[in-house]
């Protein structure tokens, strides 16, 4: 019982972080059909400013504050001064669709080697803010502590933000409309470009946020977050590409899958069970589970 | 003069190619040897990138996967069917390329991102699986023992020429092949599946069925590399394929062109070539920690922005604009 | 394409072919000397990791060295030559190793190599570079895998560490005395590390209750809560053996603090990864580590009385500047001090196959700081061949486990595992070798 109990635990709280880089992913994608591989730069960008602030203030909250705030700057600066240009230049031809994503994987390897040029590549740590001793149950220590709560907390709360965000605010329709089509959500006298921008500032506050709270129970470094990006991407490819609620579901089926076939099959297996869990939901669905079929969707 | 047919004239190229490289082994120390032999494994891999992605259109992250599969193949014969080490190679071939096929049917259903995310999963994942069976020899992996030269070569032929001779001539022989499947029939229809699959599947091919084949081939040539890889290693083991490989693998290929074969080997060249770059960079600037290690994944990096923003099809197509002029 | 063309493609082909040939035949013959030695300097290579986890643990492994080799040559030097040490970072993965070690011997021309780090690390190293087929000396490498200890395989090759069967039986026997009748777990990596260690532990006859395997790199606070929480409800005060890596240590008693079961077991942890230091350093709570088994085959770091201690303690203020000194550092200024005696004994005209020589017939004798014999031979290449058991306190020292300092030998096979009477050689004045 124990044993499940806490596969149950810690799937809720590893699944609570990929779903944050999921939901970024996702918000890019929605915004510009592209899979930025750079988050995984810039969340640990951000996360390193926060580690700055940790050592001036010893503040984790200021830290916090600032990864999300920074977040957003550096995601819309990246898309207005550097996948802005990209699109213009690159317009057709088969190389159009591939371009983007490529120089986001270039873009990560340019942020992860400089922060390693400029705060070097030895491991680094963020203590957590608050207690990461397990609660006591009836006597029973469980494997979820006050640092886990808080996480589950603060993304659930975020996913309602955007929730609000998309389906309630002009700037949320916006959004959706000019993902979904851009050629006639201008002409209905929509900022595209800027709105796209938005989008971006949206995801980068999310992966800032993702790394402030994934790092405390791992090691800060420059590829840091690599993993966290391979899962939040599978997260998201599960769930739908399209789908913000994709995003959370298939991180939730991914950190429970990945828990549990941690806890009763081996602790050998953990990218075998990610790449099962995917391609067996691909095969039945090859768009994802909450894929829009080509038609009008959230 | 014999009619000069332009399969005739590759054949030529590449043989005279082959011939300058065994010329050239001769005259070189084993540093360049071993460079050499990197070259050749790379320029392989990214030439089946350049057919997956480029000719049909299928971007996968998963490239350190088929070479894997491929180098684990080759091991296995050697070592535990002791096979001669070129059938080994062979069978690398066979084997990935068969993989290849299984795994392009049932990708063929996905569209650009969804495939991408499995290939990058499968990349992640295939490595540690090799963990789990026995007879793959866990972490510590399976040696890929080409032997050393064989008698009638001499004394004097260093290993590291045996290493060149085998990646210089695998790479030639399967590159040459896959040119000339590309300049052909096959090559129009990749062509068309690429700029538009819509158009391509009217007028009656199967688009699905030449994703695969494509898929297959490619994974083939990627499993060759694997395997000449290993060579250089000494083994395969689960820790010589990480994701990074794919990535770097891409870099080049992009960094060639991706869309056209000639001059793949550019981009093998400029991935061994660039971490030397770095390094003596870096003997330069001085030394510090951060820089040692990060300088050369920022070279290869900011290289990948530049050749994708201003040469998104190729240096190529630089070369073109002035020919125009 | 027409004729032109295709006669400007053959004439620029053949101009290639013609310049590289001159170009090529006017190099020079290469100097008929020994490489890596010249009047007054001797080139060693170290290939290890300085980043990543692996760095986070063995990261001071090549400056320690460095230290120790300063001191030497500002106390003149191997019979007048510098020691020049070039170290590479080969980031703990098979495909760093082999370019490294690699450029160490072609690029770099080293002499030796000294304290390769990692098992399947260096298997691939030593193989990229041919390094027997090159004759260059492999020493006193960083791995207790008892496959390097093969003369056929390995020929250049000198272990320093004692092998992870050996550690692995010495462990099973304090288990058998200390604690018979409670439940045993081993949490170790699933590669020829953790593989050794099975194999001592089989040999001694020990089985555990159940073994648990993570990849290497793979060991973090989930998995740890995974496997603690499999095993928490084990009546008794269960002994968990951990056989990894430093960071893998630390995550395992951190998931154990997280859960409060840190005192339901008994902990061993393996020499590798139980460096009190280290564990104190990436934050592990001082009551954690209080009581924690470890084995070792050298003084305590902390233990200022003794005199090797003392010096290479020394040693590491004026050269290591900024570096804790620990038991890493120890190891390896104790591995740079060997290296010396070695060069040394290979007399003033220094070669390769006089260094190999030098350590079959003379490496038992050299002075170190090791508590348990040297057992180099013209037979074996394995370096200390035993352990003993201390337990470290909340202030980080490792103290006697029982009181007594008990010593004990034994091999990587089913030999038994006895205890010793080795006292070791004096240091020599001020830590510098003068043996020849």
């Amino acid at each position: 019982m124990n044993q499940f109990i806490t596969a149950v635990l810690t799937s809720l709280s590893t699944g609570a972080i990929y779903a944050l880089m999921s939901i970024s992913l996702v918000l890019v994608w929605r915004s510009t059909r592209v899979i930025n591989f750079a988050q995984a730069g810039q969340a640990v960008l951000t996360t390193y400013i926060g580690y700055g602030i940790i050592q001036k203030t010893d503040s984790y909250w200021i830290a916090l504050a600032a990864a999300v705030i920074g977040g957003a700057i550096i995601g819309a600066v990246i898309d207005r001064f550097f996948m802005r240009p990209i699109f213009k230049r690159i317009t057709s031809g088969p190389i159009a669709l591939i371009a983007p994503v490529v120089a986001t994987l270039g873009l990560l390897g340019v942020i992860q080697a400089s922060i390693g040029i400029i705060w070097g590549i030895s491991y680094q740590s963020i203590e957590a803010p608050v207690s990461t001793d397990g609660f006591d149950v009836n006597g029973q220590v469980i494997a979820f502590n006050r640092f886990n709560l808080f996480v589950l907390v603060t993304v659930t709360l975020t996913m309602l933000l955007l929730t609000i965000l998309f389906q309630k605010t002009n700037i949320g329709l916006a959004l959706r409309a000019s993902a979904y089509s851009p050629e006639i959500a201008k002409l209905s006298g929509i900022k595209v470009d800027a709105v796209r921008t938005f989008g971006w500032a949206i995801a980068g506050a999310a992966s800032g946020l993702a790394g402030m709270l994934y790092i405390p129970g791992y090691y800060l470094y420059p590829n840091a977050m690599d993993l966290l990006l391979v899962f939040g991407f599978i997260a998201a490819v599960i769930g739908g590409l399209d789908s913000l609620i994709g995003a959370v579901v298939g991180a939730m089926i991914l950190g429970f899958g990945l828990s549990f076939s941690r806890t009763y099959i081996s602790t050998e297996i953990l990218f075998p069970t990610a790449f099962i869990l995917l391609i067996v939901v691909l095969l039945i669905k090859p768009d994802g589970i909450f894929s829009a079929k080509k038609k009008r969707g959230a | 003069m014999l009619t000069m047919t332009s399969s005739k004239r590759r054949l030529i190229t590449f043989v005279i190619i082959g011939w300058v490289l065994l010329l050239i082994s001769d005259r070189v120390g084993p540093l360049r040897l071993y460079q050499g032999s990197y070259v050749a494994t790379y320029t392989l891999a990214v030439a089946s990138i350049i057919l997956l992605t480029g000719y049909s259109g299928q971007l996968s992250l998963g490239h350190g996967a088929l070479m894997a599969v491929g180098a684990y193949a080759g091991a296995l014969a050697i070592d535990k069917a002791t096979l001669n080490p070129i059938l080994g190679l062979i069978v690398a071939t066979f084997v990935a390329g068969l993989f290849g096929l299984i795994l392009g049917f049932a990708v063929a259903r996905l569209s650009g991102p969804y495939l991408a995310g499995t290939t990058l999963a499968l990349a992640v994942a295939l490595p540690t699986l090799a963990n789990e069976f026995e007879i793959l020899g866990g972490q510590q992996g399976l040696p890929f023992d080409v032997g050393s030269s064989p008698e009638r070569f001499g004394e004097e032929f260093s290993q590291y020429k045996w290493y060149f001779w085998i990646c210089a001539l695998a790479a030639l022989i399967m590159i040459w092949w896959i040119a000339n499947l590309v300049s052909g029939k096959y090559g129009r229809t990749y062509r068309a599946l690429r700029d538009n699959p819509i158009a391509a599947e009217l007028s009656g091919i199967n688009v699905g069925r030449q994703k695969v084949i494509a898929f297959a081939i490619s994974s083939g040539a990627a499993g060759l590399s694997g395997g000449l890889l290993v060579i250089l290693l000494g083994g395969v083991s689960p820790s010589a394929f990480p994701l990074g490989v794919s990535f770097f693998l891409l870099t080049g290929a992009i960094i060639t062109g991706l869309y056209n074969l000639k001059g793949v080997i550019l981009g093998g060249l400029i991935l061994v070539a660039l971490p030397e770059i770095a390094d003596s960079l870096v003997s330069r600037i001085g030394e510090s920690e951060g820089l040692t290690n990060s300088l050369p994944d920022l070279l290869v990096s900011a290289l990948l922005i530049l050749a994708v923003v201003f040469t998104p099809n190729g240096p190529g197509q630089i070369l073109k604009r002035h020919h125009s002029k | 394409m027409n004729k032109s063309i295709r006669m400007k493609r053959l004439s620029i082909v053949s101009a290639v072919v013609a310049t590289g040939a001159m170009l090529l035949s006017m190099l020079p013959a290469q100097a008929a000397q020994t490489t890596g030695v010249t009047s007054s300097e001797i080139k060693l290579g170290i290939s290890s990791p300085t980043s990543g986890s692996a760095g986070l643990v063995y990261g001071k492994v090549p400056g320690a060295m460095k230290a120790y080799f300063d001191y030497i040559n500002a106390n003149g030097g191997v019979y007048g030559r510098k020691i020049k040490l070039v170290a590479k970072n080969d980031k703990y993965t098979v495909k760093g190793a082999a370019a490294s070690t690699f450029d160490l011997v072609y690029k770099d021309n080293v002499f030796a190599l000294t304290g390769a780090l990692g098992t399947a690390t260096h298997q691939a190293g030593y193989k990229a570079a041919s390094l027997a087929a090159e004759n260059v000396p492999d020493l006193f490498v960083n791995s207790g895998w008892s496959g390097f200890n093969d003369k056929t395989a390995y020929p250049t090759t000198f272990m320093v560490l004692p092998t992870y069967a050996m550690e692995a039986k010495v462990m099973a026997k304090v288990i058998k005395d200390n604690f018979p009748g409670q439940a045993t777990f081993i949490v170790a990596q699933n590669d020829e590390f953790g593989d050794d260690a099975r194999a001592g532990f089989g040999a001694a006859g020990h089985k555990f209750t159940r073994e648990f395997f993570y990849p290497q790199g793979g060991m973090d606070l989930a998995t740890g809560k995974t496997i603690l929480s499999a095993i928490s409800a084990v009546p008794g005060k269960p002994v968990v053996v951990l056989f990894g890596t430093g960071d893998a240590t630390v995550a395992m008693l951190k998931a154990a603090e997280e859960l409060k079961l840190t005192k339901k077991f008994t902990w061993l942890a393996g020499s590798v990864g139980a460096d009190a230091n280290t564990l104190l350093a990436l934050k592990v709570e001082p009551e954690t580590i209080d009581g924690v088994l470890t084995a070792s085959f050298m003084p305590d770091a902390k233990d200022s009385t003794d005199t090797y201690v003392k010096q290479f303690m020394a040693i590491n203020t004026k050269y290591n500047k900024g570096v804790v000194f620990d038991n890493y550092v120890l190891a390896a200024m104790n591995s740079a001090m060997l290296t010396v005696q070695s060069l040394r004994a290979a007399g003033k005209n220094l070669t390769r196959d006089g260094v190999i020589k030098a350590i079959e017939t003379k490496g038992s004798s050299f002075a170190s700081a090791g508590l348990v014999p040297l057992g180099y031979s013209s037979t074996s290449r394995i370096g200390y061949n035993g352990y003993w058991v201390s337990q470290i306190n909340a202030k980080g020292e490792g103290k006697p486990f029982g009181g007594k300092l008990v010593i004990y030998t034994t091999d990587s096979g089913t030999g038994a595992v006895s205890v010793s009477n080795f006292v070791r050689p004096t240091m020599p004045k001020n830590g510098i070798p003068t043996n020849s």
